[in-house]
């Protein structure tokens, strides 16, 4: 190729990638640089920002510390990210092997648990509040029925899940808001099935083969086999889970009133910032939370990438 | 072989977990189809009788549901027009074209993708205020028409796998880059384009937030924005807001059913859905 056409190339390429290079700069860029900036300032949208130092950033650590609405926002995170997560790890692999059987009427069962999934989360919020609601709600006529004392959901602020008590302990627990807003994301766990489907079609028999020589069992097999050759998947799972449920929004944003309802116990970081931003137009304030979230995040995904190779196990290492 | 082969008790298992799954869905249509009578009316019975067809006619007036439907048809056709152009040129000059930065600016790319929303939403949100966009559905669709992270990525793999015998064969003829990727590349790589395509229009249509954070005027809500302004409006009567519900969800269900194969794939690439 001579230096002629790789010019016009050149050329090519640069035009080609200005629509995106221009997007790059004004709506990632800028709004990466000025949201740093102004997480040193104090600013309300309505007169220029005023450098303040460290200011929302001592305010977060005293929120933190004193236990106030930041605190409250971390907990709920928290809470609701490691349950989502933890759930959907669980019923994904359960429901993956059940539905890579060889039974009748597989590909039935396989749209049926996929369904949920492509359901719109404003529908899924409307569907799931008329479902939860705690006075005429489906689901608590349901548990009524079967002995089980009506649930909060989303109009209660407990959790079922924390304080952590002995089960025994735990009767009479109610389940509540986060609690809701889990199950809620868990019924929509078909996008990662096809990926756990894939992953188990792609075991080798032979695999199975020669723990049934050895005389396993179906248990062992799953233990031994299958659970193991899922690790790669199931930390995708845990990685990009954990990141989508940390900055969650809008069933958190439908479900709790635009505030944090009940009582602020789904007011999430998300939901916190959102609401310091375009209620108290206190965009320092804002832009340190969100900064604050992004290093949460990182760390986070360094620390899962580095513990990783204790338990996921890669193939052909050997 | 016995581990691909559930005893009853493991069929057993997988029947209520799906049963457990349907439920919810299959609740909504029954009960969309019902009288306030009946919703109320004990013992409860899940079949709608006689079935209340009037709950769907009722919905579409009760708010302005072709409005907010005009607006989703609006959106979804602007941010996939815009996606499509924008994001297959920029893939295009990563994927198959030499430029000083190219590899620098992909690396940047690929980062860009893991920063969380958050950080960048208010200063984002001034520059299309800035830019006379507030409350306009510009503020929606014009994002898309200057590219996307990840669809410039999955792009790319794909034209990744186009021999480069047609590239050189193309540009033998005289033919221009765009010519190039608008007569060899986009042809070859159809069924991405359809995924991209598909995981923009469902994005816009379920979203949420945007309208949330841009819009200020009913006139211009999408269905996502206004289905839900109808919950706290209209709460006491349930069998219309599930109706509705039904209505928003079932273009979505229907493409689902007729472009698994596209919605799969772009699972299998991605790992999530948009």
């Amino acid at each position: 190729m001579n230096g002629n056409s790789s010019k016009s190339e050149m050329q090519a390429a640069y035009w080609m990638a200005t629509p995106w290079l221009i997007g790059f700069t004004v709506l990632t860029v800028y709004p990466f640089l000025a949201s740093l900036y102004w997480s040193f300032c104090r600013y309300d949208m309505l007169s220029a920002p005023k450098w303040v130092g460290l200011a929302n950033y001592r305010r977060i650590s005293t929120e933190l510390f004193s236990g106030g609405t930041l605190a409250q926002a971390i907990f709920n995170t928290t809470y609701f990210a490691i349950l989502s997560v933890s759930l959907s790890v669980v019923l994904g692999v359960l429901l993956a092997v059940m539905l890579s059987w060889e039974v009748r009427g597989r590909a039935v069962f396989r749209t049926i648990c996929y369904l949920p999934s492509v359901v719109p989360i404003v529908a899924a919020c409307v569907l799931w509040i008329v479902l939860l609601d705690p006075q005429q709600g489906m689901i608590n006529e349901i548990l009524l029925k079967l002995g089980i004392p009506a649930q909060g959901w989303f109009k209660s602020t407990s959790s079922a899940f924390w304080p952590p008590a002995w089960p025994e302990d735990h009767a009479g627990r109610i389940v509540g808001s986060k609690d809701g807003l889990v199950l809620m994301g868990v019924w929509g766990v078909g996008n990662l099935l096809v990926i756990y489907l894939a992953a188990i079609a792609d075991i080798p028999p032979q695999l199975y083969e020669a723990a049934e020589l050895d005389g396993a069992g179906r248990w062992r097999q799953f233990w031994h086999v299958t659970l193991p050759m899922l690790t790669p998947v199931i930390f995708f799972n845990v990685v990009v889970g954990l990141i989508h449920s940390v900055q969650a929004f809008t069933q958190i944003y439908i479900v709790s009133d635009g505030q944090g309802d009940p009582a602020g116990a789904t007011l999430t970081l998300s939901l916190h910032l959102f609401l310091a931003a375009f209620k108290e137009l206190d965009l320092g304030y804002a832009s340190a939370v969100a900064w604050m979230l992004f290093v949460i995040i990182l760390l986070i995904t360094i620390w899962l990438f580095r513990t990783s190779h204790r338990w996921v196990h890669h193939q052909g290492g050997a | 072989m016995n581990n691909r082969t559930p005893g009853w008790l493991g069929f057993l298992s997988l029947v209520t977990f799906s049963a457990l799954m349907a439920a919810p869905l299959l609740w909504l249509v029954l009960t969309s189809l019902k009288t306030p009578e009946q919703m109320a009316s004990e013992p409860y019975s899940w079949w709608p009788s006689p079935i209340r067809w009037q709950n769907y006619s009722d919905a579409v007036t009760a708010i302005p549901f072709f409005r907010y439907l005009a607006n989703t048809l609006i959106l979804c056709v602007g941010n996939v027009v815009g996606t499509l152009i924008s994001c297959s040129l920029a893939a295009y000059a990563f994927a198959r074209l030499r430029w000083p930065g190219r590899d620098v600016l992909f690396a940047v790319l690929i980062a860009t993708m893991l920063l969380p929303w958050q950080v960048t939403m208010v200063p984002r949100f001034l520059v299309i205020r800035e830019l006379g966009l507030y409350d306009t559905l510009g503020a929606l669709i014009v994002p898309k028409f200057l590219g996307e992270a990840f669809y410039i990525f999955l792009l790319r793999q794909f034209f990744l796998t186009v021999p480069q015998s047609l590239i050189d064969a193309a540009r033998l003829d005289g033919c221009s880059e765009v010519g190039i990727l608008m007569r060899v590349m986009l042809p070859l790589c159809k069924p991405a384009l359809l995924t991209v395509g598909l995981l923009e229009f469902v994005a816009t249509w379920n979203d949420y937030g945007g309208p949330l954070l841009y819009l200020n005027d009913p006139e211009r809500f999408p269905l996502a924005y206004g289905l839900e302004q109808f919950i706290s409006s209209h709460s006491s009567e349930l069998n219309l807001l599930l109706a509705a519900a039904v209505l928003f969800t079932l273009p979505i269900a229907l493409l689902f059913a007729v472009l698994q194969r596209a919605f799969l794939s772009g699972i299998a690439t991605t790992g999530m859905k948009g």
